[in-house]
C-alpha cells in the first residue's frame, strides 16, 4: 500500500510565495459575541511551509481564531492578509476556493456518505462541468468525475484507508473519522490547512499515525499547516513556531523551546492568582 | 353493537372475497392517489433536507406550476413551449426565492423562515389568480402526448379499469424518483446537495455554495410541483382546491418522517391506498367522506406513537 505514497501527485498551488516566506497574516484581530470578548488585538503571521501551532487553555479563542481565518467569524476589527491581500473579513466560500481548507474538533463529516463520497466531496470546487450536464449524468460530467476519482483514490492510498473506502462515515471509530476528515481537506489540495484539535480522544498509535501524516502532509506536498492541539508532546515535535493565546490575548509567540520557557505561558498553564 | 361489529369486522372482508375485482379497482386507484401525495411529500422533504426550511408553500407550487403551464397555453402558446415555459419560470421562482427571502433570512429561528413560506403561498395565490385568472381551467395533457382512454382487465368475474393517464403518472413518477436517485448519488452537485443536508458548515469549508444549492434544490422542487399538478390537473382539474389535497402531503411526512426520501414514498401509498380501502369498505359506518379526514387521524396516531415516522431520524436535542 504505501509504494503509492511516492506516487501521489498531490502539491499545495504554485502561488509563487517562497518557502519561509509569509503567507497569512492576522493583524490586530478582535472578535466578540455580544459583550463577550473572544479574541482581543491578536496579531500573528504563518510562513509559507511551516507548521504553526495555535495553543492556549480551554476558552482561549483558538477556534474562534481558526473560524476568523476561514471566514466563519468576522472580526469586529482588524484584518486578514493572505497572500498578500488584506480582507477585513474572509468568507468561507472564498477562503476555500482560494486555498485554505480546514478539519473541525469535532468531527464535521457528512454522516450519511461513504469515506469515498466525503473525500469527492472536497472536490467540488475542483470540478465545474455546469448542471445541466450534471442532470443528464453523461458526456463531460462523467468524465470529469472519473479524473477526480483518481486523486481522491491517491488521498485514500495516501492515508491508508482503502478498506473502508465504501463505508457509511457515521460507523466508523472516532479515530478514522478524524483521518477521513483529513482527507476531504487534502482533497482541496489546500496552500494553507488549518487542523482544529487532530488528535484530540486518540489513542497513542493513533496519535502517531496522525502526526506521521501531518508531516508528510507538509514535506511531501509543501502544504503550510496551522493546527489546534493540546498534547504538547506532539505540539513541541511538529511544529516550527508556536503562538500561545490566553483570554483571547496573545501571550506569548516563537520556536516551541522559547514558548515553553515562557514565564507568562506556565501561568497560564498552571495558574497563578491574580 | 352486534351489528357494529359485524359491520367493522365482518362485513368489509365478506365483500373483498365476495367482489376481489372490487377489491384490486380500489387498490390501484389508491395506489394513483398515493404516487401523487407521494410527490407532493418529495417536494416538502427536499427543501426540508437541504435548507431546514419547512416549506408551507409546496402545495400551492404544485398549482402555480400547472396554472402557469395551462395558462400560457390559453393564451395561445403550443403545449410543449408551456411545458418548458413552466419549467423556466419555475427556475425563475427558485432563483427569486433564494435572492429574495432565504439570503435575508439565513440564520433567522425556523418559525421565521415557515412564516416566510406562508407569505410565499399568498404571493403565489394572488400572482397567480391575478395572472392566469383563477376559475378552474382543464388540464391539456393530451396536448402534450399524454395518454387518454382505458383498459379494461378481466378478472376474477368481474372488470377491473386502467386510466391510461394513471398508469402514465405512475410511471412518470417512478422515472422521476429514479432519475432524482441517480442525480443524487452520482453527481457533484448531488453528493454537495447531501453535504449541504448533513453539515451546513462542513459544506461551507469545502468551498459548496449554500446559495447555489438553495436554487438548485428549491428548481428540483418546483419541477416536482410541475409533474405534480398535471397529473392531478389531468384526473380533476386545475384550480386553487389543489391546494388542499396538498395538505395531505402533511399527513405523509409525518408517517414517512421529514427526512426521508423512502419515507415520503411509502408513506404516501399509505396514505393513497389506506384512506381509498377505508372509504370503501368502512366508510358506511361513518356515514361515508372518510377519505376527507382518514390521512389526519392517521397522522395523529402516529405523532403519539412513532413522532419521528417511519424512516425519520429520531431528533435528541441536548437540553
Amino acid at each position: 500500500m504505501n509504494q503509492h505514497v511516492t506516487h501521489v501527485e498531490l502539491h499545495a498551488p504554485d502561488d509563487g510565495i517562497a518557502p519561509g516566506a509569509e503567507l497569512l497574516r492576522v493583524d490586530d484581530v478582535s472578535l466578540s459575541f455580544g459583550g463577550v470578548k473572544a479574541i482581543s488585538d491578536v496579531s500573528f503571521n504563518i510562513n509559507k511551509g511551516e507548521i504553526r501551532a495555535i495553543i492556549g487553555p480551554n476558552g482561549a479563542g483558538k477556534t474562534s481564531m481558526l473560524n476568523v481565518i476561514n471566514g466563519f467569524y468576522h472580526p469586529q476589527i482588524g484584518t486578514i492578509t493572505f497572500r498578500g491581500e488584506v480582507r477585513r473579513r474572509m468568507r468561507p466560500h472564498v477562503a476555500a476556493s482560494s486555498g485554505i481548507s480546514r478539519t473541525f474538533q469535532n468531527v464535521a463529516l457528512f454522516k450519511g456518505m461513504s469515506t469515498l463520497d466525503n473525500i469527492m466531496s472536497g472536490r467540488s470546487l475542483k470540478m465545474n462541468k455546469n448542471f445541466f450536464w450534471q442532470m443528464l449524468y453523461f458526456g463531460p460530467a462523467r468524465e470529469e468525475e472519473i479524473e477526480h476519482r483518481h486523486k481522491v483514490e491517491e488521498i485514500i492510498d495516501f492515508l491508508e484507508i482503502a478498506h473502508i473506502r465504501r463505508t457509511p462515515v457515521g460507523k466508523l471509530p472516532y479515530g478514522l473519522q478524524k483521518r477521513v476528515e483529513l482527507g476531504r481537506a487534502l482533497a482541496l489540495e489546500p496552500d494553507l490547512l488549518l487542523l482544529d484539535e487532530p488528535m484530540a480522544g486518540m489513542n497513542l498509535e493513533e496519535k502517531e499515525d496522525m502526526s506521521r501524516f501531518i508531516i508528510e502532509v507538509n514535506q511531501q506536498f509543501g502544504t503550510t499547516i496551522a493546527l489546534i492541539e493540546h498534547d504538547m508532546g506532539v505540539v513541541m515535535d511538529l511544529a516550527d513556531r508556536v503562538v500561545v493565546l490566553d483570554y483571547g490575548k496573545k501571550i506569548a509567540d516563537g520556536s516551541p523551546q522559547e514558548v515553553q520557557a515562557n514565564q507568562n505561558v506556565i501561568d497560564a498553564y498552571l495558574g497563578v492568582p491574580h | 353493537m352486534q351489528e357494529l361489529l359485524h359491520q367493522i369486522f365482518v362485513a368489509p372482508f365478506t365483500l373483498i372475497y365476495e367482489l376481489p375485482d372490487l377489491f384490486i379497482q380500489t387498490i390501484w386507484e389508491g395506489f394513483v392517489a398515493g404516487v401523487l401525495y407521494s410527490l407532493i411529500a418529495l417536494g416538502f422533504v427536499l427543501i426540508f433536507k437541504a435548507s431546514g426550511v419547512f416549506n408551507f408553500a409546496q402545495g400551492i407550487m404544485v398549482v402555480f406550476a400547472a396554472l402557469a403551464m395551462v395558462g400560457l397555453h390559453e393564451m395561445g402558446v403550443p403545449a410543449w413551449l408551456s411545458l418548458i415555459l413552466a419549467i423556466a419560470i419555475m427556475w425563475a421562482l427558485a432563483w427569486g426565492i433564494e435572492r429574495v427571502v432565504l439570503r435575508k433570512l439565513v440564520n433567522q429561528p425556523d418559525a421565521i423562515l415557515l412564516m416566510a413560506t406562508i407569505g410565499l403561498t399568498l404571493l403565489l395565490k394572488g400572482v397567480g389568480e391575478t395572472v392566469f385568472g383563477g376559475e378552474p381551467k382543464s388540464m391539456i395533457h393530451t396536448e402534450l402526448g399524454l395518454p387518454t382512454g382505458v383498459t379494461d382487465w378481466n378478472a376474477f368475474g368481474g372488470l377491473v379499469s386502467f386510466q391510461h393517464i394513471d398508469v402514465a403518472a405512475v410511471v412518470i413518477a417512478v422515472l422521476m424518483v429514479i432519475g432524482l436517485g441517480i442525480f443524487f448519488s452520482k453527481t457533484r452537485i448531488g453528493r454537495a446537495l447531501r453535504a449541504v443536508a448533513d453539515d451546513h458548515q462542513a459544506a461551507l469549508s469545502v468551498g459548496i455554495s449554500l446559495n447555489q444549492i438553495w436554487v438548485i434544490v428549491w428548481f428540483a422542487a418546483g419541477v416536482v410541483a410541475l409533474v405534480t399538478g398535471i397529473m392531478w390537473g389531468a384526473r380533476s382539474e386545475v384550480s386553487f382546491a389543489l391546494e388542499i389535497i396538498a395538505l395531505k402531503a402533511l399527513a405523509v411526512l409525518i408517517l414517512g418522517g421529514f427526512t426521508s426520501i423512502p419515507g415520503a414514498i411509502v408513506g404516501g401509498l399509505i396514505i393513497g391506498i389506506g384512506e381509498k380501502v377505508f372509504e370503501v369498505y368502512w366508510g358506511s359506518i361513518f356515514g361515508g367522506g372518510v377519505e376527507a379526514w382518514f390521512a389526519y387521524v392517521l397522522a395523529l396516531i402516529f405523532l403519539l406513537f412513532r413522532p419521528q415516522g417511519l424512516f425519520g431520524e429520531k431528533i435528541i436535542e441536548r437540553v
